[in-house]
Order: structure tokens, then sequence, then C-alpha cells
């Protein structure tokens, strides 16, 4: 995990996943998470050359969440598009045929929706670690806050879901 | 009595101090409200790791380069590869440049190595011509 991937497009292969299924947890939009997935990568590319030996995870986790901040400042909005409408967009990129793809979705439509009524420090804290599966540390890291601070998170983003889905 | 339910969430993440997850464990033996309240975390818990994990759709990573990819992969290997393309980029350009007038190898050799290797984007790749004898060191 430490050693240094010589390429953005390695990055890609390995992280592209993961980056993506951070972004649209966070954003519940697919075309949003598109865009910062690309968002990302394009720093990363600009990154790497200046990139200094240390955590690759924290460098790269920090960056996704700077690119999602960023977008956040600049667009001032509410990222809150009910997931029907953006089912048929899946098709184009799925392999799956577009019903298969729209079940997987529905199956966590409703944690999805509580996710989003998150405070955004909450919700980030929580896609990380149970999402993404980074530990305390790591989450710490890539937010730069203390390792108390991740875990208060994740225990009162935990709470704040199980009530939206008691 | 003192609840701890505040450690719940990082004893199912298994976050907590040797010494907390005694204290905790201890404590939820004895009390039923925080026991409910960590089973009911570890069920929310347990649906957002199940959410199903997305695949990335086609044609969000941009395609690779194929000319500075491989330089960077294997320096040894590939720097004399590198060479080679550098030696055939510049070929190709002196034979299709219509009256070329006296620009030197030396002069098309550094504009087209520049071009590569002074590439921001693609991080610290150097495309390197070594001295004839040794390509591919």
């Amino acid at each position: 995990m430490e050693s240094i991937p010589l390429t953005w497009e390695e990055v890609a292969r390995v992280y592209g996943r993961k980056i993506y299924n951070f972004a649209y947890r966070l954003t519940g939009n697919p075309d949003d998470a598109h865009d910062l997935v690309q968002e990302v990568l394009l720093r990363v590319r600009r990154g790497l050359a200046s990139y200094q030996p240390g955590s690759f995870e924290g460098w790269l986790w920090r960056i996704t969440r700077n690119a999602f901040l960023d977008d956040i400042r600049k667009r001032n909005r509410r990222p809150t598009t009910p997931l029907p409408d953006e089912v048929d967009r899946w098709g184009r990129a799925s392999s799956e045929s577009a019903d298969v793809e729209y079940a997987r979705i529905s199956l966590g439509d409703d944690i999805q929706k509580a996710l989003l009524q998150l405070p955004i420090d909450f919700r980030e804290a929580v896609v990380l670690c149970d999402v993404v599966g980074l530990s305390y540390e790591e989450i710490a890291l890539a937010a730069a806050i203390p390792i108390g601070t991740v875990r208060s998170r994740i225990h009162r983003g935990r709470r704040m879901l199980k009530e939206l889905l008691a | 009595m003192i609840h701890r339910s505040e450690l719940t969430s990082a004893y199912l993440d298994g976050e907590l101090t040797a010494s907390e997850h005694t204290e905790l464990a201890e404590h939820l033996s004895g009390c039923g409200k925080c026991s409910a309240e960590m089973e009911q975390l570890q069920r929310v818990r347990s649906a957002v790791r199940s959410l199903p994990v997305l695949e990335l759709p086609a044609g969000i990573v941009p395609e690779a380069d194929p000319v500075v990819v491989p330089l960077r992969r294997q320096k040894g290997l590939w720097t004399g590869v590198a060479a080679a393309v550098v030696a055939t980029v510049i070929a190709v350009a002196a034979l299709v440049t219509p009256d070329p007038g006296p620009v030197s190898v030396d002069e098309l050799s550094s504009r087209f190595g520049a071009r590569v290797s002074l590439d921001p984007a693609f991080g610290p790749a150097k495309v390197v011509i070594p001295p004839s004898g040794v390509v591919g060191e």
C-alpha cells in the first residue's frame, strides 16, 4: 500500500472503482460521481510528479475529498437528485442490463437517501469507513483531523442513520 | 452507571484500545441500554457496508499515451526503446518536413526530446538518449 504507483493510469486502475463508489455515495448522483473521478485523476496526474514518498493512500484520499469539497463550494448546491431518474444513464456504461443495474441501485436506495441527509462531515467519515474501508488512522490523515474526531463523526453519523432508517 | 455508548462504533470497527475494549465489554455485559444501541448500530454499519459496489463506468479513465507510458515503467529496458522512438520521430520529422533548411539533428533532437520529457502532465518521466554503445544498459 505504501509503494508509489508509477503512473496515474495505474492509480486509475487500482483505485478508480473505490473513488467512484466514494463519490457516488457522497453525491448520490452518477454524473457528479463521474465528474469527480475525472477531476481526481487529473489532480493525481498533475500531483504525481511532486509526490513525496509517504502514505500514498492518505495522499490520494486527501486529493479525493478536497476535489469533492471544492466541487461543493463551487456549485453550492445540495446533491439530492432522486436515484430512479438517473437509472437509465447507467445503461451506457455498464456491461449489465439497465434492469439489473436498477435492481442493484434500488437495493441500497433507502440507505443512500439517508446518507445524503447526513451533514457532510459525518457522511464523509461514514463513507470512508464503511464504503471505502479506510481505518480511522487513514481517515484522520485524509481529512486532516484527529483520530478522536474521526471516531466521534463515525459514531454520530451512524446514530443519525439509525434514526433516519428507523 | 456511566454509559459508554460513544465507544460502541469504534468497538464494532475494532478501533478501541485494549483497555477501552475491556472496559466496554464489561459494561455491555451489565447494560441492556448500551447493548441494544450497539446492536442497532451494528445493523446500520452492516447496511452501509452491504451497499452494492458500483462498477466504474466505461470511458471514465482517459486513454493512456502509447509513447510516454512505457517509458516510466522500466527505465533500464525502455530507455533504449525510448531512444529508438525519439530517433524514429526525428528521422520521420526530418523526412516529412519540406525544405528543412539548415536544421541540425541536435536541434531536432532537443526539440522533440524536450516535448516528451518536459510535459508536466506525465510526471518525472525523462527521455534519455544514451551515448552510442550503451543502448538498453
